[in-house]
């Protein structure tokens, strides 16, 4: 009976997989004869598996919804860093893919820009930069000299009434 | 249970990706809050009982975890750093006194009646002895009666199917801490369980 209950003192470890070497060897070879032992192991066993087959509770719908809103909240750059260098006559912005008020800036800088050229002729526009560079960031500048070297080179150009149609489905979507 | 952990990776390896980019693609890391959140929940309810705050706190855990992302260097381990945390969470609530830890509720089913998904057929256990509602309720109820770490490695092992190692990393002890937690545990819910458990289907 003593070896028996120095078995049953590790019965719970060796069910949960906590023994190793000669303790476990001696659990193993007294429950292969002791039934007793064998039955209360055999219980443990199945307490196990009773665990194993109780699933966890859903947390409840709307906690993701709250994540997302928390996360959303996250800094979240407001644009996508894209290198690009001063683009070339011929480039095309992706629709959709600035915000709403680029568009608007670029566009009123572009027709900022045709109302100097207006008054003052080609020779009085100067630095076109020092026009729109107030506010803007480098990306922002990027895409207003895009604007302002192609209604330089060809004033109310496709790549000028782009900007302005841009600006409007902007809006409009 | 288990899980795959080449399959986590790449979603943590993409969860990181979008977390950097803040680009707020969180397609990534939703299906890695699929994946996990019942765990979650069950570990943090199993711990301070009540579920509203249960659920507030395993939001905190995937908004720390999506926040702290760019700083967990091995993807693989994610979910022992995600318990990590919630274990973490867990801690601070019942220190501040907000998590109240002797509330009779049942750990694993709402007070609310909400029933447990439908437990997948495990050999070993007759399926008639899991269809038991009475059952069911029977182990809820005997685990509630469990020291908070006996039920949180409990929870962690037997519903999330994590190891030793990976649960002791998760509650900050050692794994011979977590092993005698399971067998103690193991010892009372087999004493609770008995009418369950004992039986000679399989006495030669
Ligand atoms: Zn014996």
């Amino acid at each position: 009976m003593t070896k028996c209950d120095f078995i049953r003192d590790r019965l719970a470890e060796y069910a949960v997989g906590g023994l190793r070497g000669r303790v476990r060897a001696r659990v193993e070879a007294h429950t292969r004869t002791c039934s007793e032992c064998r039955a209360e192991l055999r219980a443990l066993e199945r307490t196990g598996e009773l665990l194993d087959a109780t699933a966890p509770q859903e947390a409840p719908a709307e906690t993701w919804e709250g994540i997302q809103e928390r996360i959303a909240l996250h800094p979240r750059g407001e644009r996508r860093r894209e290198t690009r260098g001063r683009p070339k006559l011929g480039w095309r912005p992706k629709l959709g893919w600035r915000p709403r008020w680029a568009w608007v800036m670029a566009t009123a800088a572009v027709v900022l820009v045709l109302m100097v050229a207006v008054l003052l002729g080609p020779l009085g526009l100067g630095e076109p930069r020092l026009v729109v560079a107030l506010e803007a960031d480098e990306e922002m500048q990027a895409t207003m000299e895009g604007h302002l070297s192609a209604v330089w080179a060809a004033p109310l150009s496709d790549m000028a009434a782009l900007g302005l149609q841009m600006a409007s489905v902007e809006e409009n979507g | 249970m288990g899980e795959d952990r080449d399959e986590v990776r790449e979603l943590v390896v993409r969860a990181k990706v979008a977390c950097r980019a803040r680009s707020g693609d969180g397609e990534a890391f939703g299906a890695l809050y699929r994946r996990y959140q019942s765990g979650i929940y069950t570990f943090i309810r199993s711990q301070v009982r009540e579920a509203e705050l249960a659920a507030d706190l395993t939001q905190d855990t995937f908004v720390r975890a999506w926040e702290s992302l760019p700083r967990l260097r091995k993807e693989g381990a994610f979910r022992g750093w995600l318990y990590r945390i919630a274990a973490n969470l867990v801690r601070d609530e019942v220190k501040s006194g907000r998590a109240r830890l002797e509330v009779t509720e049942s750990t694993l089913a709402g007070e609310d009646g909400s029933r447990l998904p439908e437990p997948a057929g495990k050999e070993g256990v007759p399926e008639e002895m899991l269809a038991s509602e009475e059952m069911k309720e029977e182990v809820r109820r005997a685990l509630d009666s469990l020291p908070a770490e006996q039920r949180a490695a409990v929870v962690m092992h037997h519903m999330e199917g994590m190891g030793m190692s990976e649960i002791a990393e998760a509650m900050g002890v050692r794994p011979g801490t977590v092993m005698s937690r399971l067998a103690r545990a193991r010892e009372a819910l087999r004493k609770e369980l008995s009418r369950y458990v004992e039986g000679s289907d399989d006495e030669v």
